[in-house]
This record gives C-alpha cells, structure tokens and sequence, in this order.
C-alpha cells in the first residue's frame, strides 16, 4: 500500500470508560496518530450497528467501537449488548468482504490510557495495511 | 400424507368459528405452477384451499401485514382470531412473532400441515420449461409429480426440484399449531452451511467482488423486505429520510449498505423460510447472507430464533461469557 | 428561540496547553465559515469568567441559540458551560463541546495534524450542535436516609455524622461486630493513643445511635433503584440466638465443646475461639453468634446429648431452628466503607510465612502486642514449656506492596509508621530485644511521622536498608538472606522472630459491591473515584460515595477525614432534598413503535414498559419510558430496529450528521 496513505477513522467512545480513558492519555501526553476521530455517546450499548456501514459510506476507513471492560459497564449491561451487536455485524462486514481489519472494538477502562494509545496504534497500522476504503464511498458512485 | 379432505373439513369447521376472523391458507394460482396466498371467510370458499410442494409463500407475514389497515372510523377492531396453514418454517415465523409480540398466542389459530418440501420454481422451470396455464404437483413417494395442463404427468426426484432451503430443512413439521392436519413426516435435512463455509474461506477481495456483483443487480423494490415475516416496522429505517440511514438512490454502494443492514436484523431473527430469496427479482441469494448470521448465532450463541416462544430474543440478551476473540 | 439555528464557536487556547500544537486562528476561521455558524471567536481561558462572559454577551448581541466550545474534555467543563448558557437564559443542553485538548493538543505533536484534526472535531460539533433540542431537567425527592456499607472506622464516623445531622443511616456490617481493622490494633502510630480506647466509644455510639439502625452479621443483597431513591435488600443472618434474650454473658461459650478449638478471626488465628463466640471483649453488639459452620449441632445435627451451650444459657437465647432475615428499605445515598484486606503473605513464599511459625505479619504481630490480645500482651512464641521471649527480632516492610510481581504497584501508605510503632512496642516490652527493620524506603509524611521516625531510631532500633531475598532455618534460629544496599555487603542476618509488613488490598469480595452498585476499579484494583483529586470520594453513580480504604489504602486520621468527606457529600443530598434526574433520556415515537418489546428486555433500569396506544383505530402495545428510571444510556437505542426510540442529546439524527463531517478526508 501507499506509505502517504493515513486513513481515517471513526471511534465511538462510551463516556466513562474508554473517553475517561482517552482524556486520560490526554492528561498524561501520551501521543499517539492523529487518524481517529471521536464520537463521545454515553455508553457503547447506544452505538448503533448501522452507524459502521453509514461511517463506512462517509468515508471512513475503519471504524473502531470502544467501552468498558465487561462487568465493568456504567449501565451494568450496555457493553454486554454492544458485544452481541457487533459481534454479529462484524461477522456479517467480513462476509460480504469488508476487510476485517477495517473494525475493530476495544475495551478501554478509565485508568487505561496506555492502553488507548495501543488500541489507536493498532487500529491506525490495520487500516493502513489495507489501504483506502473507496469502494463503499458514498461520493464515489460506482454504478 | 397431505390429506386435502381433513384440510377442508378442517378449514370449514374452523371459518365457521364465531372467535375467528377470517382463515389464511394457500389455493391454486391462475398462472403456471403458482399458488396464492386465500383469505378464507366463509366456509363455502374452502374447496378452493390446496397444500401442495407448490405452497412455498410463508403466510406468517400477513398476521403483521394486514393489520396496519386503519379501521374505518366509527367501526370497532376486529379482535377475533387469524387462523393460519403452517409448514414447518412458517410455524417458526409465528412463534419468532410471538418471541417479539408482534402478535399474541390469542390472536392466532395455527393449522399446522406437516410438509415434505416445497419446489424451486426456478429448478423446475428448467426442467419442464415456464408454464404459463395452471399446473399442479404433488408429492408421491420420494418424487414430486406434476399433473401439467395437458394433461400429462412427470415425476422428478424431490432433491432434483425443491427449494435449496428445504433440501437442508430441519424443521419441515410445525413447531407450534392448534392442530395438526396429518401425521408429522420425517425430518430428513440436516444443515452443516456448507455454502456459507465456502463463500467465508475467500479472501476479502473475492467476497467483496462476490457481493458486489450480487448487490449491484438489486433494484431496491424492497420485495425481500415485504415479503418477510420479520420485517414488520410500521416505517422502516433503511427507507426513511430523516433521519436518513441510507440513500435510496439504486447505485452498489447504498444497495450495499441495504443488504447489510437488512441482515443485521434479522440476525438471531430469520427462520430460514427463503421468502426473501424466492421473491428477489433479480435472483441476488439473500439466503447465503441470512444462513451466514444464522450460522454464526447457532454456533456462537446456542440459538435458533422461532422455536421456544418463552425465549428472549436474542438482540435483546446477552451472556457475560458470550465470546469476544476480536475485541482489542 | 428554537427557530433557525444561530451557532457561536468559542475556540480556547487554554493559555498554551491547545495553542501550543493547535493554531487557533485557522480554527476559528474556519468554524466561521460552516453552516449556521453566527460567530467564531477564541480565547485564552474559555473557563475564566472573562471567557463566560464572552458567550453570554453573544448570546444576548448576536442572539445565538446554540453554543460549540471547543477547549478540553466535556467530562471536565460540560457543566461550566451548561451553566453559562442557563445564565443566558439559554437551554443548558443547546451546548456541544469539541475535545480539541485531552484528545487533540495533548496527544499529537505535529501542529499541521493536530490543527486539521481540531478543525474536524469543531465541525462534528456544529454538526451536532445544529440539531440540538433543549431539554427538562427534572427533579426528583430524596428519601431521607443513608445505607453505610461496613461497619469499620470508616463507617461509623460517616454514619455518626449524619446520624448526628438528623438522618436515619442504616449501617450494613458483614461480621457480628463493629470495629474493623482499626479494632485489632494495639496502640496507633504517631500519638501511640490505644487503638480500642479511641474507637469502643464510638462503636457503642453507632449502637445507641436513636438515629442508626445497626445491623450486624448482615449482608446487602441487592440495590435497586437511582439516586434520591435507592431500594435496598438486606440478608440479617441467622445468629442462631435471640437478640434480644442474649445478654453477653459468655457462658455458652465457656461451655461450647470446641472451646479453643476455632482459630479466631479477631486475633488472625493467634488465638482461638468456641463456636458459639463474641469477636471480641468489646464487641458491639454484644451478643454472641454461633458459628454455623463449625457448630457441631448445626453441621451434623447432634452435639453431645444436646448442645451444651443452649443448655447453659441462663436466658434461654438459643433458637437453633432461625432462618436468615430478609429487610428492605429505601435510602437516598449509599456509603461504600467495606475496607480492605491484609496482603497474604504466603504469596512471597521466600520470607517462609507458611512454613515457619516464627514468621508473623504485622497484624498476628499486632494481636501479640495488645494487652488484649490473646497472650496478654506478652511477646511469647512456641507453646507451653517450649514457650520463649525473641530477642533478635527483625521487621521486613513492603511485603506485597511496591511489588510489581504479586500485582501490587503501590504504596501501602501505613505499614512504614506502623513498622515504626510495632518496633517501639517490642522495645518496651523486651527492653534488651536487638531490633532491625529492614527497609527500601522510609516514608514519613505525616503530621508527627518523621518525629516518631527519629524517636524509634532513637531507642535502638536499626534501619537497614535492604530487600531481603530469602528466608530459612538454621537450627533454632531464622535467617535473612539481605544484601545491604547501602554498604553494598550481603549479610545472613540470625533472628528469632521475623515480622512481616503485610500491605493492604482490596478486598477479595469486592466483586459483589461492584455487582450491587456499578463501580469501577482503578488499576490497583481498589475503587474508582469520580475524580482523583477533586471528586475522592465521589463514584461515577450519582448518590454512592467512598469512605476508608476501600477507595485505597490509607491510615486512621486519612480514613476519617474522608468518612466526613463522604458523610457531608451525602448530607448535601439528603439536606437539599430534591435531586435533579438524568436529561438525557430515551424517548419512544410510539407512532412507529412496532410492539417487539426489545427495549423492555434489553433495558438495564427496568425503566420501559409496553403500554397499550391506539393506532390507526386498532389497539397496539408500544414503549413507554419512565423517566425518573431512565439513566440515560441509550442500549435500548440501538436495541430498536425501526429507531423508535431515541435518546436526548444523542439521536440518530444528531449523530450521523457527525458521522458525515467525519467521514470526509
């Protein structure tokens, strides 16, 4: 693939594990590439599955879920249901051939700002590994 | 054995019940091996009822469907119960619809027709060539027999001419009914997704061009939605324009994201009824897509939608130890 | 007001901490140039009042209805702003804000990324901001009442102080008796006050308390409910013993057929118990508890002819046949004081603790020292003729604390001062002891530490500075395996008794309060606090606070400093009254809601309910969200297939704008 390739990608965060989380990395100066944008919603059980396919229609390159560590939830369950969800969605995206290193999800806790910046690392290095994601862009109407 | 006599008997003693509303059943087409769907509501009308390999419609889909009619102002609902013919795959369309409450055990009087397959029309267009005056078939001790209009009879193998979803059927006797029109028949499929194993262990890139080539065709006339039993939103979202999830602009990209979205939910939902797939236009093989999450909630989760109707739904429930290999 | 939206964009340089690595001016040009963008300005402290000020001003000149902040996390300022929006006269949630710090000028060096990066959050920001909808805040009433979980120093403090303010507290204690940890000790460091005399008043307060309802031998079950209104279950366990009849007297454990037979929980094992027992002398209640899993009658159903303990009590207290009592109340706050554990030391299998009976932590050591305890107060080792006074005596300090390989990175806080204290006792007990501690570092931090420091080095006792690395028997005596760090010589240092400085953990039980109530753990495993430094002993659920060390380890005077902390942090509630619930709830269209009843089953608060509505002429089931239930999480959300219900502040509709910005490269 291109090396001036830098992906773009879309992150939906829940706000108090993996944004804490992020904020932490923040406080912290932990740096990290600048590919991924966040989303702040209140817990990863709100992320609803089609927002991949509609990030992906956008234009985004990948797309990464991230919330609290099972059993961990704010909500006690929204990160049990957001597991199932994407689960499934990320099993249906690899079998129409969307490349699986396209989506990810991560379990992020408050106190895991290390861990971010791995989470970022990983998901940034995957969506340069397969390159732009053109072919499911909306403003680049294949016929 | 399909004994049509029982089933009129039955249909009649059962249109003629004060509680029940009208009698959803299958009666012969006006063109080539086709049946339609018969809202019977009188028991004079019942000699026209049929069960045939013929009766693929899965008529589960009108007890969501017809009561988006708005009742006339000043009448009362009609609360009074839908009887319904069932094979095998509808029941399990009737019971996901009790799961979900689209409808209550109340409001429906099941009549179940245990069944031994239904026919591709495709496959037996190729063999017979498309008819176009109304034929019949029947089944006939392994073979399916069809009693063409002129006159003459041909009897293929059953596995020569039934529907791909049958071949692999586990389910072919109802699991759910009021009553039971004949003895069950013997379950003969057994599924291992053999279809879906192949199309996964292509690279991205195949898949990818597999689908796209599939997905391209789509016309987006939303028959694969209408036609299916789950698919009962009063305002679906995949066509509604605020917000707007999709476009509904017919280029790949938005009959991509169609696709895509309209499996994801009917994960851990479909029942494997193929109504989707019969009634594509443009033959894109919805069911290789459905059977894949069908395959994956089987495996992953020990669940198969449409059999218990005291189970949760399976969106709506989780497991703490439910596997999670992907995530970082 | 909510006619066309008129946006502000106020960009902080947060003095350099943004404008160090974002350029603000291209910023705020840019925000000036996106739709429904009014106005665009930056500067330097957007939290400072002058920075308020500047919005409020706009809002009122430019007539802006909706406000885009972008400066640092939403978790930090979200409610500063919402709150110069309300003094506008602005609907507080007509406010989005672009993390351009902790997630932008923090993290990325590059100036041209970071500023690209900035503008794209800004205009996912408008994007949201465009459709915001202003919102209710509703209020709530608060039940009068504190449920306080465990019942050690921590605990009673905060109950005794809002008992004192006038508020009934249920205190929940897991063993039969108050006291805690803080009950075991001897004397405490720097003051040396004795630990029981300074705590049994207290105790017995908790007890006497007309506005505290004790109970003891008791466990929460199950907390329901938010914040204002908590619904708890609470499981009293059989004592097999009546209460009230019970007077203390002590007779049936004279005559318990396992007398001295039980190692005791209150002396760690260093002494021993019956059956049926009192924890301790000062025990409050003081009632005795039969031991239901070592009582003979109760484990194999015959005990003797008849039990001997129910046979001698005078008031006929026994009641062999009484069943686990379930109580339920409601509270508007909850206290987490659980505490913590004492590190086992048989997890550093090379200092021997399992091995060698010489080898105690300081807690056993702690029970050898009180004139309470179960030697009375003599420093005696072995037993009966074998029984012998150590001279040589040596204190190992960081056992399983500041130790990565057992898991625990941090310090202990307590166990330097309590080393200090424990090497003064055994002076004064055995003035000719030859007493040695072996150290990495001393830290003495607090009010009169370093003095106490300096009076035991003082006395005799001897600082070396060393991690030992093995322990082991050479005839009668221990040895300690150390390299000196400061002499840089490797000694074999011969003891008779090796003391080891146990640090503290969380508790090994901690599952269940997370379980009951929701909270998170911080990476040392003990409870997460909203906020390290300016919200301790706040949790992230609104109405449970955090007291003692089962929100890290702490000694005595932290323990109670932060006990009154939470106590007053649930007297502000409980005094208001009134609690604000969550805005940003779900909300049905029933005109679309197709019956499946998915977001009943999914939601976590039991907050939705299916209700019938007529559609169309015909009798429906559809959704309906009970919103003082509603925390606001939005599973239901993506639960819903035909989108019918929507959370506040975070609609489809609100978010795939977002998404659309973000997609464009």
């Amino acid at each position: 693939m291109n090396d001036k390739f830098e992906p773009n990608i879309v992150a939906f965060l829940c706000n108090w594990c993996s944004y804490a989380g992020a904020d932490l990395a923040g406080t912290s100066r932990i740096q990290y590439p600048a590919n991924l944008n966040i989303i702040r919603v209140m817990c990863t059980g709100r992320v609803n599955p089609l927002f991949v396919l509609n990030a992906f229609q956008q234009g985004a390159d990948g797309v990464l879920v991230s919330g609290c560590h099972p059993g961990d939830c704010h909500y006690m369950e929204g990160n049990y249901y957001a597991r199932r969800r994407f689960t499934l969605m990320r099993e249906l995206l690899e079998y129409v051939g969307v490349d699986p290193r396209r989506f990810h999800m991560s379990w992020v806790s408050a106190s895991e700002g290390a861990k971010w910046k791995e989470v970022v690392e990983e998901v940034v290095e995957n969506a340069k590994a397969v390159g732009p994601f053109d072919q499911f862009r909306r403003n680049k109407i294949n016929w | 054995m399909v004994d049509l006599d029982k089933l009129r008997t039955v249909a009649k003693e059962t249109v003629s019940r004060d509680d029940v509303k009208y009698l959803i059943g299958w009666s012969q087409g006006t063109f080539g091996y086709r049946v339609s769907p018969h809202f019977v509501k009188t028991p004079q009308e019942v000699d026209s009822l049929t069960f045939s390999p013929l009766c693929s419609n899965n008529l589960a889909t009108y007890l969501t469907l017809t009561e988006k009619l708005p009742v006339p102002r000043g009448e009362e609902p009609d609360t009074r119960k839908v009887a319904l013919m069932v094979k095998g795959c509808d029941s399990r369309a009737v019971v996901q619809q009790l799961i979900e409450q689209g409808i209550t055990r109340e409001q429906v009087y099941i009549i179940g027709c245990p069944c031994q397959g239904v026919v591709d029309l495709q496959k037996v267009d190729e063999k017979l060539g498309e008819g176009v005056e109304p034929a019949q078939a029947s089944w006939e001790n392994g073979q399916i027999s069809f009693q063409l209009p002129d006159g003459k009879t041909e009897a293929f193998p059953r596995e020569d001419v039934l529907a791909d979803k049958c071949i692999t059927c586990r389910y072919p006797n109802p699991v759910l009914s009021d009553i039971l029109l004949w003895d069950e028949v013997e379950v003969w499929g057994s599924d291992d997704y053999e279809d879906v194993k192949e199309l996964d262990s292509k690279s991205p890139e195949e898949k990818w061009a597999f689908w796209q080539d599939k997905f391209s065709s789509c016309i987006r006339c939303y028959s694969c939605r209408n036609v299916c039993p789950m698919c009962y939103c009063e305002d679906c979202i995949l066509d509604r324009l605020n917000p707007t999830w999709m476009f509904r602009s017919n280029n790949v990209v938005e009959n991509t994201a169609f696709q895509v979205a309209r499996a994801f939910h009917l994960a851990g939902r479909c029942i494997e009824c193929g109504e989707c797939e019969r009634v594509c236009p443009v033959d894109i093989p919805l069911m290789k897509i459905n059977r894949k999450l069908y395959k994956e909630v089987r495996e992953k989760y020990e669940f198969e939608p449409g059999l218990d109707p005291e189970s949760k739904p399976l969106q709506a429930s989780y497991r703490p130890d439910d596997e999670e290999d992907f995530i970082l | 007001m909510n006619n066309k939206p008129r946006i502000g964009v106020y960009v902080c340089h947060c003095g350099i901490n943004i404008a160090k690595t974002v350029e603000i001016d291209p910023v705020t040009e840019y925000a000036s140039q996106l739709p429904n963008v009014k106005v665009a300005r930056n500067y330097s402290y957007m939290c400072s009042d002058p920075g308020q000020l500047l919005i409020r001003e706009d809002i009122e000149k430019e007539g802006l209805n909706r406000i885009v902040v972008a400066s640092c996390s939403p978790r930090m300022h979200e409610l500063t702003f919402r709150k110069t929006l309300a003094e506008a006269g602005l609907n507080p949630y007509f406010l989005e804000m672009a993390n351009i710090r902790e997630q932008c000028s923090w993290v990325h060096e590059d100036v041209e990324e970071a500023t690209a990066k900035a503008r794209k959050l800004v205009a996912s920001s408008v994007a949201k901001a465009r459709l915001l909808e202003p919102l209710e805040e509703k209020e709530v009433d608060v039940e009068p009442a504190t449920l306080v979980i465990g019942g050690g120093i921590a605990g009673i403090q905060a109950a005794l102080d809002i008992a004192n303010a006038g508020f009934k507290v249920y205190m929940v204690e897991k063993t039969p008796s108050v006291g805690g940890t803080m009950a075991q000790l001897d004397k405490t460091f720097p003051t040396l006050d004795c630990s029981a005399c300074i705590l049994t008043p207290k105790m017995v307060d908790v007890a006497s308390h007309p506005n505290i309802e004790l109970m003891t031998y008791s466990q929460v079950e199950e907390i329901t409910g938010y914040v204002g209104n908590f619904e708890v279950k609470v499981r009293k366990k059989a004592r097999y013993i009546d209460m009230e009849k019970c007077t203390g007297c002590g007779i049936c454990a004279e005559e318990c057929r396992l007398k001295n037979r039980i190692p005791s929980e209150f002396d760690v094992g260093v002494g021993k118990r019956s059956a049926v027992y009192l924890p301790f002398p000062q025990a409050v209640p003081a009632k005795y508890t039969v031991d239901p899993e070592r009582c003979l009658f109760l484990t194999r159903g015959k005990c003797g002819e008849s039990p001997k303990c129910a046979d001698a009590c005078p008031s006929q207290a026994f009641d062999f046949e009484q069943a686990d009592e379930m109580v339920e109340f409601k509270v508007g706050a909850v206290i987490v004081a659980t505490g913590f554990d004492v590190f086992d030391a048989s997890r550093k299998p090379e200092y021997g603790y399992a091995d060698y009976d010489n080898v105690l932590t300081a807690l056993e050591m702690e029970r050898l020292v009180s004139a309470s305890g179960p030697t009375g107060g003599k420093i005696v080792l072995g037993k009966g003729d074998e029984a012998y006074t150590p001279k040589d005596i040596a204190f190992i300090k960081c056992v399983g604390s500041r130790d990565e390989s057992v898991g625990n990175e941090y310090c202990s806080r307590g166990c330097c001062m309590y080393t200090a204290k424990l090497a003064h006792l055994v002076h004064e007990k055995i003035p000719d002891a030859n007493v040695r501690i072996y150290y990495m570092d001393v830290r003495a931090f607090g009010k009169g530490f370093e003095e106490f420091y300096d009076r035991v080095r003082r006395e005799g006792v001897r600082y070396i500075r060393g991690n030992p690395s093995e322990i082991f028997k050479r005839g009668d005596k221990l040895v300690i395996k150390v390299e000196d760090t400061l002499t840089a010589k490797a000694l074999e240092d011969e003891v008779d008794l090796v003391v080891l400085a146990v640090g503290l953990e969380p508790r090994k039980d901690v599952r269940e309060i997370i379980d009951l109530l929701r909270l998170s753990q911080s990476g040392d495993r003990f409870f997460l606090e909203a906020h390290p430094k300016l919200a301790p002993v706040d949790t992230a659920t609104d109405g449970v606070y955090l007291a003692g060390c089962a929100q890290g380890p702490k000694d005595i005077p932290d323990t109670v400093a932060q006990a009154k902390g939470a106590a007053s942090s649930a007297l502000i509630l409980l005094s208001s009254g009134k609690v604000k619930v969550q805005a940003q709830i779900a909300i049905v269209n029933e005109a679309t809601c197709r019956s499946c009843g998915y977001c009943v089953e999914i939601c976590p608060y039991g907050a939705i309910e299916m209700v019938e509505a007529n559609r169309m002429g015909h009798i429906v089931s559809v959704a309906r969200v009970n919103e003082a239930l509603c925390k606001g999480c939005g599973a239901c959300v993506a639960g819903c297939f035909s989108g019918s219900i929507q959370q506040k502040s975070f609609k489809d509709a609100q978010i795939l704008p977002q998404l659309a910005v973000l997609g464009v490269k």
